[in-house]
């Protein structure tokens, strides 16, 4: 009996993923463990494992198409085996029965001619984002930027009940990214000349024409480098922060003397208590979420007509990965212990350096904490990560003098950079949270035994 | 089926044989010397200018398509021109004795026969009748071209003369000032004032007019006889000889009640040139050899057919006179074969390619206006100079009107960019006229009196009651709510008639006008012969005549067989004539189901595409008779569809019960059926219901509201709620039991996204019947709509339902493969 390779559902909120590699061809023999397909959701790559051994019968999609999770992808068996069983492109086919709505995909013709005919007038390969007027209409009402929406319409069409989920819910990372999404041309500077001033796809076209033209102008040389999915993410999600935040930032430094020694101890006695190997970074983290409940607004989402404050501290940790920044959260910090802290932050960064993060963990974060200390950085300013309120940049250390009883001594620095959205919290209030966490950081020990 | 016409199989089966009376052929044989007593010397004077005005008005038309000008006048042309050149002693032999009350209906080559019979209308009718005639047409506008141009300003007549010329003339070259402003045409010009009903473009297409037009005279008891005049080429057509049957149809003789007994008062008339278009009749297109021979196969009075030699006007008024006194002692209906030939071409593009120049020679030589002329002057009733003079005055005549009809400023065409509704405006007459004449019905027995009205009183009014259904038996079905509106029009218009297959005694194939026979006499309540055309047309010509009148045709499939009555005659001579005719006729139209693939389809798209006819499609009870009422107050025509899954249907959605008294539904006018929020279902007829079980899984499962619009008319169509209420919802799902290809519904679906464009979350859908023919009974889930079609299709295209399995393919894929399979 021939066996079906499913799309794997990565993480609940997960409807689909993009097949972005086939490892193996109709005909080649599969080992188990032998990786027969690549595939990404819009945050991570997946490898996908046989778990059978056999020949590789039958691939129902292509690379680059979106595939419904739980359908069937690929079929291992025996030569000579059936495989229209699992087509999900079949009709009526048992499994189909069997499986929930999303397996009734569009019928593809058997034929082989007719099958490429078909391909291109279906909507898997389109350019553009669908969105129902309907849908379209509500965005600009409430002044939304739809491309957040995750499309649940027919065809990947954004419709109405999407554009009120983005409503509710706010424009956070969603699973919506498809290839082509950043090729959208920005709808700033299109003029609508159709009826009631929509714009028609002359408008786009003349558009693109227009950023033809200026391009031709100066014809330097260059590589067109296709942005990743997740580069696509960034580049909106940055955008969006600081085109819809009031963000600013405060700089200040505290004596790092006491947390360098408190590493020092951990370090020495590391094996001895099976302590993590905690970082400067993981008690800054530990610090941070015990300060940050005394300061509510910064542990909050600012939602426009509301903020929402939240009871427990859910620390988004940025880290840089070769795909780029992502942002694993560290679920109830401020229940967990520092040891607990500096382990699940480096399994999370270990995940996403892979790709293999589960894509709830990149979400959900209440404050953000990002660290460029490493690369020698004395101060910068953080981009918010909307809708949170907060996020705080941690510099490198740098040696400075103070004057302790009348002699100057050196001490070592560490610069902390905080962006805040003065819509949701003032300067002042942003400040005494700054000196507050600087007072823990300098008196580590004493947090520790809170 | 008559109990009373007793089948006996010892007569029938006897042995015996059918004999033949002889049928006349060119007979007449009087010399204009023996005419003398009956002719004075005008008459005989007239006939000849009258002629001579046919053949300087064809000439004329010729004329301008041929050379762009006439007398010094130019003007172009570009309309028909199928001229009778050599037939005009036909037209003024068959118009001499007919006055304003005579019909007669015409063909594309008539404007022989308008001439001819508005000349002898003209001639019969008094000064102030004419006057009040002219005045009163169009306020004068067409009089007000011609008044005071005429060499002597108190000739009334002269002036008549004018108005008759112009007014053809006007209309021939598309101007407001026609007797049609323009909207008939050379083919279609008609002046019912002087009893010149509509000429017909359609080969043979004035026979069922003409018929229905002779039925009105019988059941109304009017004055005069009616004339069919078409070619010898229409004996081809199926409709021609489907109202010769329907005129002669046995009940006229045997059934009728007295004073309503015998064949319809009609007179056939075949003005035979020998050829239909180029195809030469005798010899190489039809069997009859003489024409007049056909007569022979029809009634044993063998149609008292008989041929007549047109190029003699006053053979054709002999055999006229003898014929209308036939048809008044109702011994109709008539069967006329007169001998002509037209001398030009079909039309101005005729090369003549099918007949010889020594055969339009030899009949030139016998060219009915010469000879005439030369029996004139052999009898000494004129001489040559007085003849002459005649002909001049004629041009002259012509000349000064033709002046009149091509200057711009005195005939003006309709102004469509300043009034750019002129003929929006008169597509419909949009009147309520609840009685057509004022005058006591015919009726057998007072209304209270018939049993299915007392029947009627028992019945339960609602289909619920208390929560539960109302049984078959007990409840006021929708057959009922049909019935209750006509009978109760039968009892207050007497000119209301309803006829079509097993109407009577039978009550109709589906029982909704049982108990009707028991109410009304037979001259307002037939069955008529399986002649869908012939019933159809002659509906036509019924209603234009002056009558309301309900015609049914016993399956929607059968509509092809009245397809040019429906499609070309029901629905434009409203518009065609400026509004001069109306047409209160109710085609009643039932769409089957169950019976196959010629039994079951609903056609209403197909009536909705023509313009100039009301199409409604009731589904429940309380819309049924409401719009019936509506329908039968009015004075359009409108094809009034009934499914016959639906006739034992209750009333589920008025609950008050279906009012006894009569009220009416506008027409045009959709209704919610049941209010929702999250997606609009509209319906056509019976998928109603099965949007109302898709309505109650999408509620109870899925948690989507729908909201359901019947919408009980498709011409004209309101679609303010419709667009309420997709704005609200954002959705919409169209559904019928109409082959999906050219529904409707499509129709519907493109101007919901035109006008609610920026509402809508989804393209509105559209769920048909698939694209086949309609299979059997038990495999009919498989070809009509069904609520998981909807629900598939909801799930498919509009809103994807959390957990919904579908089992039918409603994908892009399918759509497109199915298209390009033409299924």
């Amino acid at each position: 009996m021939a066996t079906p390779v499913i799309m794997p559902r990565q993480g609940l909120s997960v409807e689909s993923c993009v097949l972005t590699e086939w490892k193996k061809e109709v005909g080649d023999r599969v080992e188990k463990g032998d990786v027969l397909f690549t595939y990404e959701t819009d945050k991570a790559t997946f490898e996908e494992e046989s778990e059978v051994e056999g020949v590789f019968l039958a691939k129902f999609f292509e690379e680059g198409d979106d595939v419904p999770v739980l359908t069937n992808v690929c079929v291992i068996g025996e030569e000579g085996e059936s495989i229209d069983e699992f087509n999900p492109h079949q009709e009526g086919t048992p499994e189909e029965e069997e499986t929930e709505g999303e397996a009734a995909q569009p019928a593809v013709e058997e034929i082989e001619e007719e099958k490429v005919e078909v391909t291109e007038t279906t909507d898997t390969g389109d350019d553009i984002i669908k969105i129902s007027p309907r849908a379209r209409r509500l965005a600009e009402k409430n002044n939304l930027d739809y491309r957040h929406a995750t499309p649940t319409g027919p065809g990947g069409r954004i419709i109405e009940r999407d554009m009120e989920k983005l409503l509710a819910e706010g424009p956070v990372f969603t699973p919506a990214a498809k290839e082509g999404y950043g090729d959208m041309p920005a709808r700033e500077g299109i003029t609508g000349t159709g009826l009631g001033g929509r714009v028609t796809t002359a408008d786009l076209e003349r558009a693109g024409q227009a950023e033809v033209e200026e391009k031709t102008v100066a014809e330097p040389e260059f590589e067109d480098v296709k942005l990743t999915n997740i580069r696509k993410i960034i580049a909106e999600s940055m955008h969006h922060s600081l085109a819809s935040t009031a963000q600013l930032t405060l700089n200040t430094s505290f004596d790092a003397t006491n947390i360098l020694s408190f590493r020092k101890q951990v370090k020495e006695n590391r094996e001895e208590l099976s302590l993590e190997n905690i970082t400067i970074n993981d008690m800054i983290l530990f610090a941070v979420s015990r300060t940050l409940l005394n300061h509510k607004d910064l542990n909050a989402h600012f939602l426009d007509d509301k903020m929402r404050i939240f009871k427990d501290v859910h620390l988004g940790v940025a880290v840089d990965t070769e795909r780029g920044l992502m942002v694993p959260t560290i679920f109830e910090a401020n229940r967990k212990t520092l040891n607990q802290i500096s382990r699940e932050v480096k399994a999370r960064i270990e995940e996403c350096r892979t790709g293999s993060i589960n894509p709830d963990y990149l979400q959900g974060a209440t404050f953000t904490v990002t660290n460029l200390g490493t690369l020698d950085i004395e101060s910068f300013t953080p981009v918010l990560n909307p809708p949170q309120t907060g996020i705080l940049g941690v510099n490198t250390i740098v040696q400075r003098v103070k004057e302790v009883d009348g002699e100057l001594v050196y001490y070592p620095a560490m610069g902390l950079s905080l962006t805040f959205d003065h819509r949701a919290i003032d300067g002042a209030p942003a400040a005494r949270f700054l000196k507050e966490l600087k007072t823990n950081l300098e008196n580590f020990s004493i947090i520790m035994a809170k | 089926m008559p109990k009373s016409l007793f089948i006996d199989p010892r007569e029938v089966r006897k042995a015996g044989k059918i004999t033949f009376k002889e049928i006349p052929v060119n007979q007449y044989d009087n010399s204009l010397e023996d005419e003398k007593e009956n002719f004075s010397t005008e008459d005989f004077l007239r006939i000849y200018r009258d002629m001579l005005v046919i053949r300087e008005f064809e000439s004329m038309i010729y004329s301008f398509k041929t050379t762009g000008k006439y007398n010094g006048i130019e003007y172009t042309y570009p309309g028909p021109a199928h001229l009778s050149v050599g037939q005009e002693a036909a037209a003024v032999g068959q118009a001499y004795l007919l006055d304003k009350d005579d019909f007669i209906f015409g063909s594309h080559r008539s404007h022989g026969e308008i001439l001819a019979k508005g000349l002898s209308a003209i001639e019969k009718l008094s000064d102030d009748e004419l006057l009040d005639i002219m005045k009163g047409f169009f306020n004068g506008t067409v009089l007000k071209a011609v008044e005071g141009k005429q060499k002597d300003n108190n000739d009334t007549k002269e002036l008549a003369f004018d108005f008759l010329l112009y007014g053809a003339m006007a209309e021939i070259f598309a101007k407001d000032t026609g007797f049609n402003r323009g909207l008939g045409g050379s083919m279609h010009a008609f002046f019912t004032p002087f009893g010149i009903y509509p000429n017909n473009a359609i080969v043979g297409g004035s026979a069922p007019i003409a018929t229905g037009a002779a039925l009105f005279k019988k059941v109304n008891r009017k004055k005069g006889i009616v004339v069919a005049n078409i070619g010898d080429g229409s004996l081809g057509c199926g409709p021609v000889w489907e109202s010769i049957n329907f005129s002669a149809m046995g009940q006229l003789k045997y059934l009728w009640e007295e004073g309503f007994k015998g064949g319809l008062p009609i007179i056939f008339n075949f003005f035979n040139n020998h050829y239909g278009m180029g195809g030469q009749t005798s010899g190489e297109t039809m069997a009859f050899d003489i024409l007049a021979r056909f007569g022979a196969g029809v009634n044993p009075e063998q149609m008292h057919a008989e041929q007549v030699d047109g190029y003699n006007p006053l053979a054709v008024i002999d055999a006229i006179r003898r014929k209308k006194k036939i048809l008044e002692e109702n011994e109709g209906p008539v069967l006329l074969d007169v001998l002509t030939y037209r001398l030009l071409g079909h039309s101005p593009s005729d090369s003549s390619s099918y007949r010889t120049k020594e055969e339009i020679k030899a009949w030139e030589e016998q060219d009915c206006i010469e000879s005439y002329k030369e029996e004139l002057i052999n009898a000494g009733v004129a001489d040559e100079g007085k003849l002459t003079e005649i002909k001049e005055e004629v041009e002259e005549k012509i000349t000064k009107i033709c002046r009149l009809a091509t200057d711009m400023d005195v005939s003006p065409r309709m102004n469509l960019t300043e009034n750019p509704n002129i003929i929006a405006d008169l597509m419909f007459s949009d009147e309520k006229i609840e009685k057509m004449e004022d005058r006591v019905c015919d009726v057998l027995i007072p209304k209270e009196e018939n049993p299915r009205v007392q029947k009627l009183k028992n019945k339960v009014r609602v289909g619920i009651q208390d929560g539960k259904e109302v049984s078959k038996v007990k409840r006021y079905q929708l057959r009922d709510a049909i019935f209750e509106a006509i009978i109760d029009k039968f009892y207050e218009d007497p000119t209301l008639i309803a006829y079509g297959e097993d109407n009577r005694d039978w009550g109709g194939a589906f029982a909704v006008y049982n108990g009707l026979t028991e109410s009304l006499p037979y001259h307002r309540f037939f069955n008529a012969p399986i002649s869908e055309a012939a019933i159809a047309g002659s509906a036509v010509g019924y209603a234009i005549s002056g009558g309301r009148v309900i015609a049914e045709l016993m399956y929607c499939d059968f509509l092809g067989r009245a397809g040019d009555e429906v499609f070309n005659q029901m629905a434009k001579w409203q518009s065609m004539s400026a509004g001069v005719l109306k047409m209160p006729l109710v085609l009643r139209v039932s769409v089957g189901s169950k019976y196959g693939a010629q039994h079951s389809q609903d056609w209403t798209s197909l009536t909705s595409h023509i313009p100039g006819l009301k199409v409604v499609f009731p589904a429940t009870p309380y819309d049924a008779k409401g719009l019936m009422t509506s329908a039968l107050n009015g004075t359009d025509p409108v094809i009034f569809f009934e499914s016959q899954r639906l006739y034992d249907m209750g009333e589920m959605f008025h609950l008050e019960g279906v009012p006894e008294e009569p009220y009416e539904i506008p027409i045009g006018e959709p209704d919610i059926k049941k209010e929702g929020e999250d997606i609009t279902i509209l319906t056509v007829g019976a998928t109603l219901y099965r949007a109302l079980e898709a309505a109650k899984i999408l509620e109870e499962k899925y948690g989507v509201s729908a909201e359901i619009i019947d919408a009980r008319s498709l011409v004209p169509f309101n679609y303010e709620k419709v667009i309420d209420s997709v704005k609200k919802t954002g959705r919409i799902l169209l559904t019928s039991d109409a082959c999906e290809r050219g529904s409707h519904l499509n129709d519907f679906a493109q101007n919901i996204s035109e006008l609610t464009f920026d509402y809508l979350d989804a393209p509105p859908v559209v769920v048909g019947a698939r694209n086949w023919i309609t299979p059997a009974y038990e495999l009919e889930e498989y070809f009509f709509p069904q609520p998981d079609w909807m629900l598939d299709a909801i799930h498919e295209k509009i809103l994807p339902l959390k957990g919904h399995v579908v089992k039918n393919n409603f994908t892009n894929n399918e759509k497109i493969k199915r298209n390009k399979l033409g299924v």
